[in-house]
């Protein structure tokens, strides 16, 4: 089996984020960068997969500027066999980036694409099932399980929806997008490490693939979330319940 | 060597997120409990696949062991010695310094446990041991499956450790019979593994004896280990007392094989100089750390109106440690190329490196303290435990002092 992963460079969560002074953006500056969370969770699970199977094929693929290098070369230290980076300078919206992976799909012929459900910079949640139907194939979103039939040829996913569990099944091929609860991604190993130097990183400057990639969206002002004002104590349930009422409005 | 590379960072990277998982939540446990450090580095080991590296490194090493053999016994010329990637290359030396530094930022003591029993002790055994003893005891020490213990400083002999040394094996049948206390034995109290090092007792003067080590198991009759001293620093090292009364050992366990090849004063140096390096990478996690959290408050501790470091004197102390760090690095990069062309240090240069790297530490940590004012003080703001860690490195792998010494003498003898 062929799996596709795409990967997104994001800043890493845990790094405080500010807004640049015109509001075009964020200050990247001095912030780390690593594979959006998601991504790294559909890598493990394309790993883990690769294992289970006893062999398929790991292809990254990761569109954004050179630097993005980076983290696929992380995601080769982790187990992936090759990646594949498109490159661009221009921030790029979902519709484009399905378009550049459909694209990349004809080319590589995976059986599966295995994808963040968002990424954790502009949160869109939308690539992987606009995806889904360009190529006109099935998908399971916000897999939270993946199983697959003992041919290797369907594949049950269980989702996470409002209130509980999906489950779904489809005949391969397909896309399937990871929740927070699939997995826990692996470190990079040392040895991993030092094989990834080995594998191949193919560059594909953006002209290339033939795409139409001008942007349908664009960003008008970038804001930060607004200051928390602090919070006050009260003395009793039936002041609280006042306040619910008369000031929050809320009951 | 002038920078970390890509995959340096990657590492790097990669073992921050699983301190700050594994580590970061379990340090006061680790520091102020009891709890032995050898699960946590166990997990390290498996999880970044460094145990796996280990195990390879030592099959190329017996590979390279029975060839030699071989040909000798065949009499012919030893084959030439086969490059591996891994100590080959900047990066296999670089990738294995990684992990020490990181470490260190926090838990120095964690180092110490782990360089002791996989550097030194398996160490001793790899240098001087044969193809059996590597097997048997070796192997295992090498990816932490048995923590092993280095034994040579006694309560009558630390700086001189071979002039005062008591402990001896006088010859009994086909082994020998051992007798004698050391102290200050790191992983003492837990070791699987002890390699032992006295003096071969055959009546003569205690000053002409021979030096001989001989590899212990926990639980050997006669072979007594004590619980963890009380100590300044290092908290998430145990280190304890050895007490041997008339331990009997086949000859299979002296090292070697042979009174001759018993490793003798050359295998314990050999293992000095091991130690030593090793310092230096601890003192570039305790400096690094130790600055970028000055930095930090300085920027955000406010007195007398504005951010302390914009006191002149507060500005000082960051411009110190900033140089002692450039300096440890670039100590430590030396080690890395020296390393990778395989140039071994000289004694007197791994001497110079061991001294300044551990008193730059010891500097930039009090300095770290008194930024820091009260706050300092206090184990919260954890400062303060590396300024008791750091102190350590001026004392063990030879005192400052003894250091000192040796650089000099070697520069008088013009070599
Ligand atoms: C935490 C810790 C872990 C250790 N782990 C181990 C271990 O695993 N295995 C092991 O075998 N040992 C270990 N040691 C022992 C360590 O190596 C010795 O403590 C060290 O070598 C110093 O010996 P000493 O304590 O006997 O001090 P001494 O030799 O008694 O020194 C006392 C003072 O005199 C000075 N001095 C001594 N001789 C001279 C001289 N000729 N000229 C000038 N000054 C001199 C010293 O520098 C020092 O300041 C450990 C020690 C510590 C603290």
């Amino acid at each position: 089996m062929k799996i596709l992963v795409p990967i997104k460079r994001v800043p890493d969560p845990q790094t405080n984020i500010s807004v640049k002074g015109d509001g075009t953006g964020i200050v990247t500056d001095n912030v780390k960068f690593v594979i959006n969370p998601f991504c790294e969770i559909a890598l493990e699970e394309a790993l883990r997969i690769k294992e289970q199977q006893g062999g398929a094929e790991v292809v990254l693929v990761s569109i954004g500027q050179k630097v993005a290098q980076e983290q696929l070369r992380t995601g080769l230290a982790m187990g992936a066999d090759r990646a594949i980076l498109v490159l661009s300078d221009d921030e790029l919206d979902a519709a484009t980036t399905a378009a550049l992976l459909a694209k990349l799909v004809d080319q590589e012929k995976p059986e599966l694409v295995l994808a963040g459900k968002q990424a954790i910079d502009d949160d869109a949640n939308q690539t992987g099932q606009i995806l889904a139907s360009m190529l006109d194939w099935p998908q399971a979103t916000f897999a939270s399980k993946v199983e697959f039939s003992g041919d290797k040829k369907d594949v049950t996913v269980t989702r996470e929806v409002d209130g509980g569990l999906e489950t779904v099944a489809f005949t391969l091929p397909g896309v399937i997008t990871t929740d927070l609860r699939l997995n826990e991604p692996r470190y990079a190993s040392l040895p991993g490490i030092m094989k990834a130097r080995k594998k191949e990183l193919k560059e594909i400057p953006l002209a290339e693939l033939g795409v139409d990639a001008k942007p349908r969206v664009k960003t008008h002002k970038v804001s930060p979330p607004p200051k928390r004002a602090a919070g006050r104590k009260v003395e009793t349930v039936q002041e609280l319940v006042n306040l619910l009422h008369t000031e929050a409005k809320l009951i | 060597m002038i920078e970390w590379s890509e995959q340096h960072i990657m590492l790097r990277d990669a073992l921050r997120d699983f301190i700050e998982k594994e580590i970061k939540p379990n340090l006061e446990q680790l520091e102020h409990g009891d709890t032995p450090p050898y699960d946590v580095l166990r997990k390290m080991m498996r999880t970044f696949g460094i145990d796996q590296m280990a195990k390879q490194r030592f099959e190329r090493q017996i590979k390279r062991d029975k060839a030699a053999a071989e040909a000798k016994a065949s009499g012919k010329a030893e084959p030439a010695e086969e490059r591996f990637e891994e100590a080959g290359s900047t990066d296999g030396a670089a990738l294995q310094l990684i992990p020490i530094i990181e470490l260190c930022r926090y838990c120095p003591g964690m180092v110490t446990a782990m360089g002791v029993s996989v550097g030194l002790t398996a160490g001793a055994i790899m240098g001087k041991g044969t193809l059996r003893q590597k097997e048997r005891w070796a192997a295992p020490l090498m990816t932490m499956e048995k923590i092993g213990s280095w034994a040579i400083t006694e309560p009558g002999s630390g700086s001189d450790a071979f002039g005062s040394m008591m402990s001896t094996a006088k010859r009994k049948g086909d082994g020998y019979v051992l007798n004698g206390s050391k102290t200050f034995i790191t992983n003492g109290p837990y070791a699987d593994t002890i390699v032992f090092i006295c003096k071969l007792d055959e009546g003569n003067d205690p000053r002409e004896r021979k030096i001989v080590s001989f590899i212990l198991d926990k639980g050997m009759p006669g072979l007594t280990q004590s619980k963890p001293l009380r100590k300044m620093g290092m908290h998430s090292s145990p280190t304890g007392q050895l007490f041997l009364e008339d331990v009997f050992v086949e000859k299979e366990r002296l090292i070697g094989e042979s009174e001759e090849a018993a490793g003798g004063r050359s295998g314990a140096k050999a293992t000095f100089g091991t130690e030593r390096t090793g310092v230096a990478a601890m003192a570039l996690g305790i400096v690094e750390q130790c600055l970028e959290k000055s930095i930090d408050y300085a920027r955000t501790r406010v007195q007398f109106g504005r951010p302390i470091g914009e006191f002149q004197l507060i500005q000082l102390k960051l411009a110190k440690m900033e140089v002692a760090r450039m300096n440890i690095q670039n100590i430590v990069f030396r080690q890395i190329e020296m390393s990778a062309k395989k140039k071994p240090m000289t004694f007197a240069e791994a001497s110079a490196c061991k001294l300044y790297t551990a008193q730059a530490a010891m500097e930039v940590a009090l300095e770290a303290v008194q930024l820091f004012g009260g706050n300092g003080y206090m184990a919260e703001y954890q400062v303060e435990q590396l300024c008791r860690d750091a102190k350590v490195l001026q004392i063990y792998a030879g005192t400052d002092e003894i250091q000192t010494s040796q650089i000099a003498r070697s520069l008088l003898a013009g070599s």
